[in-house]
């Protein structure tokens, strides 16, 4: 009965593992000796913004229906869409190199080279200032595009490496991207303390300076985080899915993930193909760290890339794989990791229990079963439909 | 650790030696768990939530006796094993997708636990650090007898080589991978209740700091063989112990403009050691022929 549930669709499966972690994690709160219904009421409206209570001040829209008073916290919603943001740009890097048949445990440390390098254009342009007149600084509309083409470049850089590893010298990519985060981590560190460090810092705080305003991007909600990257995430994902289903390039990057060999003995150049796919990944991840820089933080500074990384490994796996899939599951992490920092606050919840739900929805999703064709071993493992396969099959 | 009481010239010699022992202890270990399954067919990148876990346990259970709270970490690490060993081999489940599952297990179970648990911290007066370096001493040449001298090994070898000709000879995989990648959880925590019971006294988050995954790379480096791979873990301790005793050391060195001696330079070593090696060795490593493959 779970089994044939589990099989029915990609949509199900995915709210199965959801609801799964979901639930375990409220078994272990009410085990810890929480109280299961204010964690999760403090958990939905730290996630959503919407709170039983008549409204106040500015950001609160009413939203209650007669007797019953409820608002939306547009600044709370707006902090979690922004949440959502980065996570978006990882599941999509993640998602295109597993397409591809690589497992990028490294967008982590390609989000902190791409963060890095838009951080360092975003400084220049800066013009001089007089009277808080600014002169000669560059403008927005070419500073912003470039700021990000360059955090796409640095990730793809970073993630062309591994690529071109596992293709030349076999060194699996589960184990060079995660080395390859640390030095990444660990060379950002070294240039912000020396050669990048904040010269208007007197602290020992270890950051680049102040990025120039023209390559800022302005938040929606104000003082919020949520800024126009959600919108360049969303439209990211429309084209990595139309590059998959659509071009040449994405039928190889395909071929290559259903196995190399064979995809070599029809003509596709597999060496050319890995490097690429994971080229393209660092791009998408370098861009998560651009818009963290430009949007959030305005300058590098060491915790920019969180954890958004790692997590984007559940989110890809959640989406299927899968443009609009990766958006939606992408949103969900991102509504659920800032619930659960409103839930500590409130009641103490530890917020790791974000990491648990992650755990579980990876581990229920990648279950297979016993549906055996010429399955590609890799995408077979995290593909969800039958008719996604059918496509599949009939496409390569 | 004990530090070199000869001359003032050998003492740094004796307590990088000594430091690169204590840092190959954990590596040593988990890598052992990672010949086993690996030998067997089953890719176990789980190693580093294995590890993480033992150590958590180790010190959740070992408050009052070391021999408890060990006892508790491997019996953690074999559930685990048992959880990848039915994921993959049950549920046919990619073998890297169930281990990522299990590291984030571990990483989530352990930091909710240690914040509820241990909000302040919680020394444990553990086990010495030399029995875990004595057992990571002998573990290699044990598994290297396991593996060529037992009926266990050959049966081991047999399925990781090939599981079908395994079948027809009348072994089934199913059983052997169970037990080896048990067998890989146990070891692995073993490593993991190193960190905690026998080095730092109490539990911290993440504390296993990818050191799994390092193991994994011994394994690689040294060609699935068990001393090769402590070989391996050894040559990737010796480079931890290196960049600490600089750190120590206070030694100054720059060229070509970069400070080489920052903190940051000196924490990238054994991260960009393992690399080269992987680069300059794998190429020419020959993995078990059905590794990672999944059953039909």
């Amino acid at each position: 009965m779970r089994a044939r549930m589990l099989e029915s669709g990609g949509f199900w499966r995915a709210l199965f593992s959801v609801l799964a972690g979901l639930l375990l994690a409220a078994l272990l709160m009410k085990a810890s000796g929480y109280d299961v219904g204010a964690a999760l009421s403090a958990l939905w409206s730290g996630a959503t913004g919407i709170a039983p209570g008549p409204s106040r001040g500015p950001n609160q829209i009413p939203i209650g229906i007669g007797a019953w008073k409820a608002h939306l916290d547009k600044f709370v919603l707006a902090q979690s869409l922004a949440r959502a943001t980065p996570l978006i740009w990882a599941g999509l890097s993640v998602a295109l190199a597993l397409r591809g048949g690589l497992f990028n445990i490294g967008a982590q440390g390609q989000l902190i080279v791409g963060a890095l390098a838009a951080a360092v254009v975003g400084m220049l342009g800066k013009g001089s200032e007089a009277g808080g007149d600014v002169t000669g600084g560059w403008p927005p509309w070419l500073h912003v595009p470039l700021t990000l083409l360059t955090g796409a470049a640095a990730g793809a850089v970073w993630g062309a490496i591994p690529g071109w590893l596992k293709a030349r010298r076999g060194v699996h990519e589960v184990l060079s991207t995660i080395l390859l985060n640390y030095i990444a981590a660990d060379i950002a560190s070294y240039l912000v303390t020396h050669g990048l460090k904040d010269p208007n810092s007197h602290s020992m705080a270890p950051q680049t300076g102040l990025m120039a305003a023209s390559a800022w991007l302005t938040p929606a909600v104000p003082g919020s985080n949520l800024t126009v990257g959600l919108l360049l995430a969303v439209t990211a994902a429309a084209l990595v899915a139309f590059l998959l289903q659509r071009t040449a390039l994405g039928y190889e990057i395909r071929a290559v993930g259903l196995g190399q060999a064979a995809a070599e003995a029809t003509g596709i150049p597999a060496v050319r193909t890995l490097v690429v796919t994971m080229g393209l990944a660092g791009a998408l991840a370098g861009l998560a760290g651009a818009v963290e820089v430009m949007g959030v933080h305005h300058r590098y500074v060491p915790g920019v890339a969180a954890t958004y990384g790692f997590d984007g490994i559940a989110v890809a796996l959640l989406g299927g794989l899968t443009g609009s899939g990766t958006v939606a599951s992408g949103l969900f992490f991102g509504l659920l990791a800032s619930g659960a920092s409103g839930m500590q606050r409130s009641t103490d919840v530890p917020d790791a229990i974000t990491v648990i739900v992650q755990a579980v929805v990876i581990l229920v999703i990648g279950v297979r079963y016993l549906r055996k064709r010429a399955l590609p071993p890799l995408v077979a493992a995290v593909l969800d439909t039958d008719e996604r396969r059918e496509e599949d099959a009939d496409r390569i | 650790m004990p530090t070199g009481s000869s001359g003032a010239d050998t003492s740094w010699l004796v307590a990088l030696l000594w430091a690169t022992l204590y840092f190959a202890t954990p590596l040593v270990l988990a890598a052992m768990g990672g010949v086993f399954s690996e030998r067997s067919g089953v890719v176990n990148i789980a190693l580093e939530g294995l590890m993480l876990a033992g150590a958590f346990v180790g010190v959740w259970a070992g408050q009052s006796s070391g021999v408890l709270g060990l006892l508790a970490a491997l019996g953690v690490g074999a559930l685990l094993g048992l959880l990848h060993a039915f994921l993959t081999q049950q549920l046919h489940m990619n073998h890297v997708v169930s281990g990522l599952g299990i590291n984030l297990l571990a990483a989530g179970g352990t930091r909710y636990l240690n914040q509820i648990l241990f909000p302040k911290g919680e020394h444990i007066e553990g086990l010495p650090a030399n029995f875990f370096l004595f057992l990571a001493l002998l573990l290699p040449l044990v598994t290297l007898w396991i593996l060529h001298r037992t009926r266990f090994g050959l049966r081991l070898r047999a399925v990781g080589e090939n599981p079908e000709s395994a079948r027809m000879a009348g072994i089934s995989p199913g059983p052997i991978r169970y037990l080896a990648v048990m067998l890989s959880g146990v070891l692995a925590a073993l490593g993991g209740a190193y960190l905690s019971m026998g080095e730092a006294h109490n539990f911290s988050r993440d504390m296993s700091a990818n050191k799994g995954y390092i193991a994994l790379a011994a394994v690689i480096f040294g060609k699935w063989n068990p001393l090769g791979a402590a070989g391996g873990a050894l040559f990737f301790g010796f480079f931890f112990a290196l960049q600490t005793q600089l750190q120590i050391s206070g030694i100054q060195a720059r060229w070509l403009g970069v400070d080489w001696s920052s903190p940051f330079l000196l924490d990238m070593l054994p991260y960009l050691m393992t690399l080269v090696a992987l680069i300059t060795v794998v190429g020419r490593a020959t993995p078990p022929a059905a590794l990672g493959q999944e059953e039909e």
